[in-house]
């Protein structure tokens, strides 16, 4: 279980947020389902080889999301109530739409040549899902 | 679990071209700290002070609760220790070795220890002086790590090792920690280690701690701001700007002391914030460095 | 003091210089043979052979396990162990003497029993006897000076001053005249500038091994030619 979770160093992302995404992933793909163990901060840091304090700050965050829940002394649980998780994904889509408005602006692209890029980005991945590519 | 592992409180120690000045160190149990610092900066012989090998001219050290130099015998039973400038006996079998140890300390697992030989890849009979630098590395670490020390001390503990070996070495390092009583402190010139395993983090530079933090603080505190301003505009004055680069209309600003809020004041100012940029420990490192001393030579 | 530590230590030095030890009590060996082939010319060549190799022995064992861990790089590893300077010392001084006195003790009371054996030589005794204790006080030099100094050029120095220091107390000790009238004769003499030689001798080993030791204690040894 603890190896599903991989984290890709040249990722320019901080480690705690690649780590957020993956369980949030896990949870909305349903491989983690409601109410089951994950692993504890400790074990997560030993699998992952990344530092406690970093483990633990992905946590914090994901509790104070919902997405999971910390019991005193007993270890996390994925949060039997998801019902926050699709919340959470479109506040993420705000943030990466304003910054690719900030960045077609940049560029001095129009409004229509942004959308038209965004559908092709859409595209893409519809084709790479049928070709199996990806699940 | 709020007790410390190691406490320096105002340590100092002077040599004829370099001296350590008033050294603060806290370690709490069951954390990792990673110590970065160029070399000649001081990380050599502040371990070595922690370990009691050298004594300070002043100041108190205390390790797992034992006053150092005065305790060292004590506090090294629970100590694993490996540096760079450490050998083995190369007439001998790193078996000899072993053997040698296992008697000494109280907790030492001989299954680890063959374990541990099986995954770094040694094999327990062959003479020391017949390994390569890096056989050499993870036989001194496989010593410490068997005698199960509550805290190990390693001052560069992946220089010289290939990549593999670093993955392995890293990976044991973490599973010392999985017991949260168990603490390490590790110097190092590779930022990539520090940056991931560590929970504290430390700078030293010229025989002075310069900074001192949790890993997360530190990546969250510093960031660069890529402004672009207009024709006639200046640079933004905010506080806690650490450098300036870039040039022209786009000045690059360093920052330690980031907040969300930086970015409107940036834009109420007159220069758009093009971008924000995180850093690695490595560049965070060096801006620090270079920072200071320019501030030192202003 | 953690003797079980200090035993440890011991073992460890003696069994890496177990090859020069055997070779060292070979030439011993041979050397009293030499001794015991009877007759003042062999006497003498296998006195003064002895006494080389005595001297040779303290040298390569106090060189190789003092100075050695320093040439090694073994020291860091030596003092990581669960122990204090002092043990580390006292691990150096003991080890040290335990493989010299007893072969030194048996060359002595060899050359006693050779000259006691003999009644030409009786008159020799005194002057055996102080000669034999005199190498002894030697090797402590040396053992003082590499473990204070931790130096090859300062031990070396030690070294040949010390075998010069030999000679030289030789000489002396032979004409001092409470000595000297009986050197030759067949009697054996013990009077009384024989027992203040003696004492005198003794004294220096207590002080060379004491200071040492006191020395070693108030400076902590600093394991770093400082490179950061």
């Amino acid at each position: 279980m603890h190896s599903d979770i991989v984290i890709s160093q040249s990722d320019g992302r901080p480690m705690y947020l690649q780590i957020m995404e993956q369980v949030k992933q896990r949870v909305a793909v349903g491989d983690w389902a409601p109410g089951d163990e994950i692993p504890s901060i400790r074990q997560l840091a030993v699998a992952l080889r990344v530092s406690v304090i970093t483990i633990k700050r992905a946590y914090l965050e994901l509790e104070r999301e919902g997405v999971i829940l910390t019991q005193q002394g007993k270890g996390s649980i994925v949060a039997p109530n998801q019902r926050l998780s699709p919340q959470i994904y479109h506040e993420e889509l705000s943030e990466r739409l304003d910054e690719v408005a900030r960045l077609g602006d940049l560029l001095g692209l129009s409004s229509e040549e942004i959308a038209r890029r965004t559908k092709e980005a859409s595209d893409r991945l519809n084709e790479a899902r049928l070709t199996k590519e990806i699940v | 679990m709020n007790d410390l592992s190691v406490q320096f409180e105002g340590v100092s120690k002077k040599y004829a071209h370099f001296s350590l000045e008033n050294i603060h160190l806290e370690l709490p149990t069951g954390s990792i700290m990673g110590f970065i610092g160029a070399n000649g900066a001081g990380k050599s012989t502040t371990i070595r002070i922690l370990m009691g090998l050298v004594h300070q001219d002043a100041g108190s050290v205390r390790v797992l609760g034992h006053s150092m130099p005065a305790d060292q015998a004590a506090a090294k039973l629970d100590i694993g220790f490996v540096s760079e400038d450490m050998r083995l006996y190369g007439a001998a079998t790193l078996a000899w070795h072993m053997d040698f140890l296992r008697p000494i300390y109280p907790r030492w697992d001989q299954t680890y220890a063959m374990e541990l030989a099986r995954r770094f890849d040694l094999k327990p009979q062959q003479k020391i002086k017949g390994l390569s630098h890096g056989q050499r590395v993870k036989a001194a670490l496989l010593l410490a790590l068997a005698r199960r020390p509550r805290l190990l001390v390693l001052d560069e503990p992946t220089t010289g090792l290939d990549p593999v070996a670093r993955m392995e070495v890293l990976g044991e390092l973490m599973a010392v920690l999985a017991d949260e009583d168990r603490t390490i402190l590790f110097s190092s010139h590779n930022t990539l280690d520090v940056e991931q395993i560590s929970d504290q983090i430390t700078f030293i530079d010229r025989g002075r701690i310069i900074d001192s933090d949790d890993k997360e603080a530190f990546l969250d505190r510093w960031r660069r701001l890529r402004l672009v301003l207009p024709p006639d505009g200046v640079v933004p004055r905010l506080p806690g700007v650490v450098e300036v680069g870039g040039s022209g209309r786009l000045p690059v600003l360093t920052t330690n002391r980031f907040e969300p809020a930086m970015v409107s004041a940036c834009n109420d100012l007159g220069a758009t914030v093009q971008a924000v940029d995180t850093m690695t420990l490595e560049e965070i490192f060096v801006a620090n460095v270079h920072s200071r001393r320019e501030r030192l030579t202003a | 003091m953690n003797w079980s530590m200090v035993k440890g230590l011991i073992f460890k030095d003696w069994y890496f210089q177990r090859t020069a030890i055997l070779l060292a009590f070979a030439g011993g060996a041979v050397s009293l043979g030499i001794v015991c082939i009877g007759g003042q010319a062999s006497f003498t060549i296998g006195l003064i052979l002895l006494v080389t190799v005595m001297v040779m022995i303290s040298a390569m064992t106090v060189m190789g396990n003092v100075l050695g861990e320093r040439e090694n790089q073994t020291l860091p590893f030596v003092m990581s162990l669960p122990i204090s300077y002092l043990e580390y010392t006292t691990s150096k001084i003991l080890g040290n003497l335990l493989i010299f006195v007893p072969f030194w003790l048996t060359i002595v009371a060899g050359s006693l029993a050779v000259i006691v054996a003999s009644p030409v030589i009786h008159g020799f005794f005194a002057f055996a006897v102080i000669m034999g204790v005199e190498i002894l006080v030697n090797t402590c030099l040396m053992i003082a000076v590499a473990l204070v100094t931790e130096s090859k050029g300062w031990a070396i120095s030690a070294m040949v001053a010390g075998n010069l220091a030999i000679n030289v107390v030789g000489y002396i000790v032979a004409h001092i005249p409470g000595i000297s009238n009986g050197m030759w004769g067949t009697t054996i003499q013990w009077r009384p500038a024989a027992t203040i030689s003696l004492v005198t001798e003794i004294a220096l080993i207590a002080l060379l091994l004491v200071g040492a030791f006191f020395i070693q204690s108030r400076s902590v040894s600093e394991i770093d030619s400082h490179s950061g």
